[in-house]
């Protein structure tokens, strides 16, 4: 049983169906690629995840618990973070102070001693971001806020980290060290679900890839199962699939 | 059956102008995305002129009609929008809705100065108030015919508008996506300016139809607040949907009346109950309304605020108490007692501080709930009678926290939802306290013991005593408030540096990121709410103990909202800002008035021009209000960045501290009279960054500073020619690299759009 799991999951906007019972897992250690193209409804699946969005049905099971319906709070609290695909910085605060805040929260919700100061500098080395911790956020390149918004996320110690196109906007160092980054994360146990447009990078990162169109997944599998998977080609170059 | 039949139509026609109202708002907001709270103002200064037309100058009743309605509604909308609406864009919901409150104030001060609101005008029925038609019993009156006629021919037409219209449907484009409309060849500022002509049309009918039905007075402050009513109409709607609106207003109406009809007359508070009504149902609205999705930093906004360091706040905090000892000691002892009112107004407007500037919330009301922490120190924290009493330490201590307690409670409602629902919940607390508490004068009995909550109308607030320091000596009260102002001052600069400053900055830049983070916004805007009731509480009992005796005016939500928007003009971020927002609302608005008055009475010949420059300078306290639209981080952040190139200028500072030394040291001897100082440092502290500039200026002529890259990155090319340098700078921004990585599924996604970034959703 994976730590996060959708069970069928169907998410409608009117009379469209945006999500289609979808059901997929991210497990413990590992880097989980959801791709689709535009409009496939990989956003509105983090939502429907993280509690921004309520399906019309289905279930959201963190380490075998219903949270579907538990507020966005909750959910972070016990374990999951996000980064946004249109940045979601604080933009009144520094850089540090974007990533400290985080622990803030953490430390007024758990009420532990947990000391901000020195995480902060933990999660700034480690994200290599400790050239710019005292810009405004406002005046950093968005590849860079990218990473920014990765930093935040980790502040809250999560167990599962769901990543919207992190690597758009970065440049190509950026991203090779970004890499390095999230593998090294995986590693240490962190459940990673990436949504990217990278293709290369999630085929380099992921161990499983789920592949939205339409809302419903048409493919789940190995980089190279997904590679090799005819309604995959179809749904990215566009052709009939003939069965 | 004929008495619940005449109230029913009776509660129709009530529920048909409001829906009239509502629809204009509904209107306006989903265009504009602006929530117009000028809207009642509007229809005031419509039913005014309709006044003046009709009445005052005796044209007849159709001409009038079709000059206000078909000339003066759609010009003042069409006007409102493209002067000032229209630079609204890319600002906070608090700037906007400051924005729009000025916008009423300006019209309220307005009618008031070209009505005067002592002398009666009545406007009466359509036909008269004779003409009536009579159905087996039920007496209906023509006006209240036109009402419901008018009533329902507006919401066909809405409908028809909004479903079978090419600019319906636009209209409904124009605030979710402009920048889209804009691509599809509309200009959503037309499409802006129309509604915002309409929805002012909309008013101004409303409030020519309603007047003659709450018994014909024309009085400014009670029609503008009236019109309010229709807000809670707008709210069943959601602020969205047009036919909810109408049938909101027509429960409203309904409501409204039957309680007039069936509840006893007897009881004192049943006509205020009625008043309050529409108040009190938008609360049972609030309640009720599903929970929102959580937003995100919808837009990139133009407020920027810095924040100090607690130790430079400390600073600055002593060098506010001895610039305030140095003025003391030029003033005459009835100054001294209006400085000291005048900072405890400042006192209030840092519970708008923290509140506003600090987590993005809105309250609208901040003296009503001072009324609240008046109240119970006047039952509670009075010691000892007649010249002796005092305020004691404690009555002050449970009157603050009641009022945090009260606030929290008013809050709760709205917490769940939009910044908007928190300020209009808080805006029905302050009617709804103005009408039926601070009106209550009678006794009730409850558990056997008697009280009154507004005894006489009035209540006697004595000064307070803390051990021995006793603030009856004018003196006295002045340094304690000033002590106490940056006592408070730079703890909230010490909070907005702490965690919970943080997470307050957070909430305020995207509520959707900080809930991510495990943040309970729920929570933390209820704390902060209830600091910030706390503090205007601790305000508000000093405030009335400087003015000794208060009735139910000093307490008038038009004066709450004049300060909120004093303060927001002056910098809501900033703790200075509600310094010269609380002084210049609490006393500074009377002292020029009262200045031009003794000039008027001094020189009989400049009477009227001395008036009407003291007239003007209320009106264009508005002005200031509006002028927040264009710098919406407030005069006192942009007199900060003045000053900060001035740092490298110390010759000038010098110089200025000195010149400013010498100014108060001739005042101080006699030389020289306390206005020529005030004039004087005026204009030493405006010019002083002039002067720097030019100074600077010819010390070091632009040296060291290479103009930065400000070509937009896709205006490059366009703008100035490719080079390979900006090649390379438009890759990185872009995150192309230098060879291919091969193809991407970006063919199908194309990069960052100035559209996208500019409206931002979270829920894609």
């Amino acid at each position: 049983m994976s730590l996060l799991e959708t069970q069928g999951i169907t998410v409608r906007f009117g009379g469209n169906t945006a999500v289609d019972n979808v059901s997929v897992g991210v497990d413990e250690g590992r880097i989980t690629g959801l791709i689709g193209p535009n409009g496939a409804g990989k956003t509105t699946l983090f939502n429907t995840v993280t509690g921004l969005q309520r399906p019309a049905e289905g279930r959201v099971l963190l380490d075998g618990v219903d949270v579907t319906r538990l507020p966005p709070a909750k959910r972070a609290r016990r374990g999951m973070a996000r980064t946004f695909q249109r940045l979601e910085l604080f933009l009144s605060l520094s850089v540090r102070d974007n990533i400290r805040v985080a622990g803030d929260i953490l430390r007024a919700n758990t009420g532990s001693r947990v000391d901000v100061d020195k995480e902060t500098d933990r999660v700034l080395e480690r994200t290599g971001l400790g050239d710019i911790a005292d810009l405004d956020v406002s005046d950093i390149p968005t590849g860079r806020a990218r990473v920014v918004e990765v930093a935040r996320a980790l502040m809250t110690s999560p167990r599962v980290l769901l990543l919207d196109e992190p690597a758009s906007g970065q440049t190509e160092q950026e991203t090779e060290a970004f890499a390095r980054m999230l593998t090294g994360l995986a590693e240490e146990g962190l459940a990673i679900c990436l949504v990217e447009h990278d293709l290369p990078l999630v085929m380099k990162l992921c161990a499983t890839i789920h592949v939205l169109d339409y809302g419903a997944v048409i493919a789940s599998g190995t980089p190279k199962e997904i590679q090799e998977s005819p309604e995959v080609i179809a749904a990215y170059i566009g052709t009939e699939v003939t069965a | 059956m004929t008495t619940f039949l005449t109230f029913t139509i009776l509660g129709l026609v009530l529920g048909a102008v409001y829906a009239i109202a509502a629809s204009g708002l509904v209107l306006t907001y989903n265009t504009s995305g602006i929530f117009n709270f000028a809207h009642g103002a509007q229809a005031m200064l419509g039913a005014f002129l309709y006044w003046q037309l009709a009445y005052g100058w005796g044209w007849p009743v159709w001409l009038a009609l079709v000059v206000v309605l078909g000339v003066v509604g759609p010009a003042m909308g069409g006007l409102l929008h493209a002067l000032i609406m229209k630079g609204l864009r890319d600002t906070a919901d608090v700037t906007k809705i400051v924005v729009t409150v000025a916008v009423l104030l300006g019209m309220v001060y307005l009618s008031q100065w070209i009505w005067h609101p002592e002398e009666a005008r009545i406007v009466e029925m359509f036909f008269g108030s004779n003409a009536k038609v009579e159905f087996s019993g039920v007496v209906i009156r023509v006006h209240e015919i036109i009402c419901l006629v008018v009533a329902a021919a507006i919401a066909i037409g809405l409908r028809l508008l909004f479903t079978r219209s090419r600019v319906g449907v636009v209209m409904r484009g124009a605030v979710d996506d402009p920048d889209l409309l804009r691509l599809n060849g509309h200009n959503p500022e037309r499409v802006a300016a129309l509604s915002w002509m309409m929805g002012s049309t909309l008013a101004v009918l409303a409030g020519i139809l309603i007047t003659p039905i709450g018994g014909g007075a024309l009085q400014a402050n009670a029609l503008t607040l009236l019109v309010i009513d229709a807000f809670a109409a707008a709210m069943f709607g959601r602020l969205r949907s047009i036919p909810r609106t109408f049938a909101g207003a027509i429960v409203l109406g309904m409501t409204a009346t039957y309680v007039m009809a069936y509840f006893p007359s007897a009881w004192t508070w049943t006509s205020n109950f009625r008043i309050s009504l529409p108040m009190i149902i938008l609360f049972v609205v609030l309640i009720v309304l599903p929970q929102e999705r959580l937003r995100g930093a919808a837009i990139r906004t133009r407020e920027r605020y810095r924040v100090p360091t607690v130790r430079r706040a400390a600073v600055w905090g002593v060098a506010l108490v001895a610039v305030v000892y140095l003025l003391k000691l030029l003033m005459v002892e009835t100054s001294v007692s209006t400085f000291a009112l005048g900072m405890t107004f400042a006192i209030i407007a840092l519970s708008l501080t923290v509140l506003t500037g600090y987590a993005g919330e809105l309250n609208l009301a901040p003296l009503s709930f001072g009324a609240v922490a008046t109240i119970v120190v006047f039952h509670f924290g009075v010691v000892g009678t007649g010249l002796a009493a005092r305020l004691d330490v404690w009555g002050v201590l449970l009157a603050v926290l009641v009022t945090a307690v009260v606030g929290g409670l008013v809050a709760l409602p709205a917490l769940r939802l939009r910044g908007l629902y928190l300020a209009l919940a808080t805006l029905a607390f302050g009617v709804f306290l103005s009408n039926m508490v601070l009106r209550d004068t009678t006794e009730h009995t409850v558990f056997g013991v008697t009280f009154s909550l507004f005894p006489n109308g009035s209540l006697i607030i004595p000064p307070l005593r803390i051990g021995p320091l006793d603030l009856r000596d004018g003196d006295t009260f002045l340094m304690t408030a000033t002590v106490l102002f940056a006592l408070i001052g730079v703890g909230l600069i010490a909070l907005r540096n702490s965690g919970y400053g943080r997470r307050l900055a957070a909430m305020k830049d995207s509520p959707a990121a900080s809930a991510m983070l495990g943040q309970n916004l729920v929570k933390l805007k209820l704390s902060v709410f209830m600091i910030s009731a706390a503090i205007a509480g601790l305000g508000s009992v000093l405030m009335s103990s400087a003015i000794g005796s208060v009735a139910s005016e000093n307490f008038n939500v038009m004066a709450g909202l004049a300060l909120l928007m004093l303060t927001v003009a002056a910098g809501i971020g900033y703790v200075s800002g509600a310094l010269f927002g609380g002084l210049m609302s609490g006393v500074g608005f009377v002292i020029i008035v009262a200045t031009f008055n003794d000039l008027a009475a001094a020189n009989p010949d400049l009477a009227p021009v001395y008036q009407a420059i003291g007239s003007l300078s209320v009106v264009s306290t508005a002005l200031l209000g509006i002028g927040v639209g264009k710098s919406p981080s407030g005069t006192v952040h942009d007199v900060v960045e003045s000053y900060r190139s001035l740092r490298d200028a110390r010759p000038v500072l010098v110089g200025g501290a000195v010149l400013e030394a010498a100014l108060y040291g001739l005042t101080l001897a006699g030389i020289m009279d306390n206005w020529w100082f005030a004039i004087l440092t005026a204009c030493l502290v405006m010019m002083l960054p002039v002067f720097g500039r030019m100074v600077m200026a010819r010390v070091a002529p632009d040296e060291g500073r290479p103009a930065p890259h400000r070509t937009p990155p896709e205006l490059v090319g366009v703008d100035e020619p490719y080079t390979e340098e900006l090649r390379r700078e438009l890759d990185r921004e872009l995150g192309l690299s230098g060879h291919d990585r091969g193809p991407t599924p970006g063919g199908r996604r194309p990069v960052r759009s100035g559209a996208e970034e500019g409206n931002v959703h979270v829920v894609a």
